[in-house]
């Protein structure tokens, strides 16, 4: 057990952006049976967040036709339990004032509510509940795997969504990134008669072991400990690690196309294999810098296909935090098909480049003053402090890591990420999909 | 004195810019220049002009920097403009860290005063708007297309973002003409938050009574067409589900005696986004219909991106609407049968005492949480001046705390009727809905789970529910036609 680490630091809280770039203090506080609590007591006045950080996500996913289950769990943990039926659940939180939701990535499912300060306790104690009892009866759980097809449904309009479908299914061979959140549209369909696997998916992984509760507002750390430990404290620990399979290397660039039924303009996406976040930091941080470098608006490639030549109208992506390796992305956009190899080229070579040059000093100082300036415009409220640090609790259960993240930003030099980007910008890591209207495969 | 003097000039010197200043100790300095005026303002033939103003302003050079150096001079900053434009409300916002407030701001005032209007920027920026229309509302979202084309058949006026065949021929000039007829001293609000210098906002507006001065610009209303009978829009275009935007239009505005009743009416019935509505339960969690039911008193665009409605989207005329997310096709008639009964169980029965109480409850907790942000706080209050109401949180507040449950069901009987509505469907296969609908036949649901019996009996009556449709009221339109 921890004691309780007071970091206040009050009045540094609007000193940003500040050596560390987390400006708050927090109590880190790890009960007996493997749940995290982190308290971030801020200066907004009444309202309080709870993300509720379930290190679980499509990652999970190991079993063959279960793709887009820990999303559709998320959804069958709004179904109750015997004291507080869903109905009741809604009561609780809607005296509170509360906003609630949720949602799934491919390592993590967050549970969130914003609310009356007022409310902290009685909604402890009924996400307590549901987190250690929740029981749902099979015919709530059949209706709800419709409500998730309505969710495929009104997704399924926009080509991005089939683009990143597509990418992931030809990057990997074996790993679960190979699917999407949403999951496969069979496995959808199919997801009413997985009752028994839902009740197995609950046992495995819904453990305090996998979960971090992070509250930002109005709070007193040692109130919010006392209240935790009584409703939190009994849950039963037990999580099973999942057998995630290793994705073997990528030998040869691998190309594919979507063909898209309705107008759109043409999509092109890029993937390259890069490592996993906590396996190597400091790389993660320097395909960080080298995304804003690259493709950020102050790039020169977004100036050109942008602002200049005028072919494309979006150009994002960029490394982004994963528990195993995952893809470096590159989302490109343009008005004309004419203009898709030409753009695939300057995209390539700007990669490249960042193997044969190094950058200009002045322009990576100014990446890492936005990456600081932009974290500390985001902390506006203390809903968007719990949602910031989310991803990261996640992946290493600490606010601390975020302050690592910042150092090594500060840290890295032209020539280390020339190095990164020898090792990872190479053909036979790299994944191309196109989106065209109505065009067949070539 | 000086207060006197101040109160004094605001009085005599009209018209004159609002300042709405709210120094605090935060490093994050927002900024917010509202203009009284939008797309209702838009010359017939010139339909998009005051978007497009907008965006060459918020995404445009000035004249002494091009965009790029914009960026460029904003990117070490991680600043940021942006542009919002709708029927009666054009609003430029602004953000930038207190370390870099002044090499952010002489640039942004010269982005606003001083526009580069460069052609290069018009071409950029056009381009966008058009994507916005052609691609990203016709194909790519039905829910937001579902939504725009009611309000546009409902209020007869153009989408805030313009019409294609017009955007294409808009000119520097076109723009221009609206920047320097409409952006002026007098449509202008300026509002400004965070840990800026003493006497700051008192330099931000003097800077700004460089705009002309102007006379507030005349916002005609948009024309209601009548709507003596309940008439369906089925917008054709490929998809795999059908969705719904139906309503009518509200005398109702934040403006008006029965607002606070009917939120908290729908606040109960529809809420955005959230699980706690009565649509929702019924439609989605007990039948698993779709992705979710909501409505609404006041116009949400990006709804299903965001959970809290963005400020300044003031209106004058409102419409009352429920979005039923998108729903399986064979569902379709079903599911409409639903909402309309829902809707009238709303209108005829009103809520309990005990729906009234919980939501009365939750309400004045919630809509705290809609100014959590400075940015938002900011945005309210010009709201707020819009409608002519007081801070907006403690407004609803003290508002409902007065409010029986008769109060809310009689504002309900006023104002809202089951009736008399404009329906929109997304569908691919209309001319099967539109079938459907006309005929009036039974709708029966079959579930892949077992229901409880006052489902089952409720489902009964549901799906032999008559619309009673005329087949002129029932009307297939190929989604190109809108914002044309």
């Amino acid at each position: 057990m921890r004691t309780l680490l007071t970091l206040l630091l009050a009045a540094g809280a609007y000193a940003a952006p500040p050596s560390k770039i987390f400006p708050y203090g927090y109590d880190l506080y790890d009960l007996p049976n493997g749940l995290r609590l982190l308290t971030i007591p801020t200066d907004f006045p009444n309202i309080v967040s709870l993300y509720t950080v379930v290190s679980v996500g499509s990652r999970h996913e190991v079993e063959p036709g279960k793709s887009g289950f820990a999303h559709f769990f998320e959804h069958c943990m709004f179904r109750g339990t015997k004291r507080f039926p869903p109905q009741k659940w809604e009561a609780v939180m809607k005296a509170a004032g509360a906003a609630t939701n949720a949602y799934t990535s491919d390592d993590l499912t967050v549970y969130h509510a914003t609310f009356d300060k007022s409310g902290l306790e009685s909604i402890l104690d009924l996400e307590a509940d549901r987190f250690q009892n929740l029981e749902y009866s099979e015919s709530a759980f059949r209706t709800e795997a419709l409500a998730v097809n309505g969710e495929y449904n009104k997704n399924s309009s926009e080509p991005a969504e089939q683009l990143i479908e597509k990418l992931r299914a030809t990057a990997f061979d074996r790993h679960t990134y190979r699917h999407t959140t949403m999951g496969f549209l069979a496995d959808i369909k199919d997801m009413p008669n997985q009752f028994a696997y839902s009740k197995q998916f609950f046992d495995r992984f819904y453990r305090p072991e996998n979960v971090t509760l992070v509250l930002a507002g109005d709070l007193d750390p040692k109130q919010v400990r006392t209240m935790v430990e009584k409703y939190w404290g009994p849950w039963k620990k037990g999580a099973v690690a999942p057998q995630i399979p290793v994705e073997p290397p990528q030998t040869a660039e691998r190309k594919a196309h979507v063909p898209w039924p309705t107008p759109t303009l043409p999509w092109m996406m890029i993937g390259y294999k890069v490592p996993a976040f906590a396996e190597n930091m400091r790389d993660s941080a320097a395909l960080d810098l080298i995304s804003s470098l690259a493709l950020g608006r102050n790039s020169p490639l977004y100036k050109k296909l942008l602002l200049e030549d005028q072919t494309n109208d979006v150009l994002q992506g960029g490394y982004e935090n994963h528990a195993d390796p995952y893809l470096f992305l590159v989302y490109a956009r343009v008005k004309k098909e004419v203009d898709l190899p030409a753009v695939q080229d300057a995209i390539i070579s700007t990669l490249n480049g960042f193997k044969d040059n190094l950058v200009d000093a002045q322009r990576l100082e100014a990446v890492k003053s936005n990456l600081r300036y932009s974290f500390a415009l985001g902390l506006d409220n203390s809903e968007a402090i719990a949602a910031n640090l989310a991803g990261f609790i996640a992946l290493t259960r600490t606010p601390e890591t975020l302050n690592q993240v910042y150092d090594l930003y500060a840290s890295l030099t032209p020539e280390d990420l020339r190095a990164v980007a020898r090792k990872y910008f190479v053909a036979s890591g790299r994944t191309i999909v196109t989106l065209t209207h109505q065009k067949e495969a070539k | 004195m000086k207060s006197l003097i101040l109160l004094l000039a605001t009085v005599t010197l009209l018209p004159a810019i609002e300042l709405i200043s709210l120094p605090g100790q935060s490093p994050i300095i927002n900024f917010r220049f509202v203009f009284r005026c939008g797309s209702l303002n838009d010359p017939k033939g010139k339909e998009g002009a005051a978007a497009l103003t907008a965006a060459l302003l918020a995404r445009g050079g000035s004249r002494a920097l091009p965009y790029s150096g914009i960026i460029e001079k904003f990117y070490p900053m991680a600043a940021s403009v942006d542009d919002q434009t709708d029927q009666e409300m054009l609003t430029i916002t602004g953000v930038t860290h207190v370390d870099n407030l002044e090499a952010y701001y002489s640039t942004l005032r010269d982005m606003l005063l001083d526009p580069g209007w460069r052609p290069e920027d018009l071409k950029r920026l056009r381009d966008d708007q058009l994507t916005s229309l052609r691609v990203a509302l016709r194909q790519q979202n039905d829910e937001e297309l579902g939504k725009e084309v009611l309000y546009n058949v409902l209020l007869g006026a153009a989408h805030p973002h313009g019409a294609v065949s017009a955007l294409e021929k808009l000119t520097l000039a076109d723009l221009q003409a609206f920047y320097r007829q409409h952006l002026t001293q007098a449509n202008l609000t300026i509002a400004l938050a965070g840990n800026y210098p003493a006497g700051f906002a008192d330099r931000v507006k003097k800077d700004f009574s460089r705009l002309s001065a102007g006379r507030p610009s005349a916002l005609k209303r948009p024309a209601l067409r009548p709507l003596t009978q309940t008439r369906v829009t089925i917008v054709k275009k490929q998809t795999r589900a059908v969705a719904y935007s139906l309503g009518f239009p509200i005398a109702v505005t934040r403006a008006h005696p029965d607002f606070p009743a009917l939120l908290l009416a729908n606040t109960w019935f529809g809420p955005h986004r959230s699980s706690n509505g009565n649509l929702y339960q019924r439609m989605r969690e007990i039948r698993g219909l779709n992705y979710g039911d909501y409505s609404y008193l006041e116009y949400f665009p990006r709804g299903m991106f965001q959970f809290e409605p963005d400020p300044n989207l003031a209106r004058r005329q409102q419409i009352f609407q429920l979005w039923i997310r998108p729903v399986e096709p064979p569902t379709a008639h079903f599911a409409l049968r639903l909402a309309l009964h829902e809707l009238e169980r709303l209108v005829e029965k009103g809520l309990t005492e005990s729906d009234f109480e919980e939501t009365r409850a939750f309400l004045a907790r919630n809509v705290n949480l809609l100014l959590k942000t400075k940015a938002n706080e900011l945005g309210y209050r010009i709201d707020s001046q819009f409608y002519g109401i007081g801070e907006y949180p403690a407004y609803i507040r003290s508002a409902i705390a007065k409010l029986t449950v008769d109060d809310v069901n009689r504002a309900i009987k006023r104002q809202l009727r089951k009736d008399r509505l404009e329906i929109v469907a997304v569908a691919e296969d209309a001319a099967a809905l539109q079938k459907s609908l006309l005929s009036d036949a039974p709708s029966p649901m079959t579930y892949n789970s077992p229901k409880l019996a006052d489902i089952v009996e409720e489902d009964k009556l549901v799906s032999t529910r008559k619309l009673g449709l005329q087949p002129a009221q029932v009307r297939i339109v190929p989604v190109d036609r809108f914002f044309q």
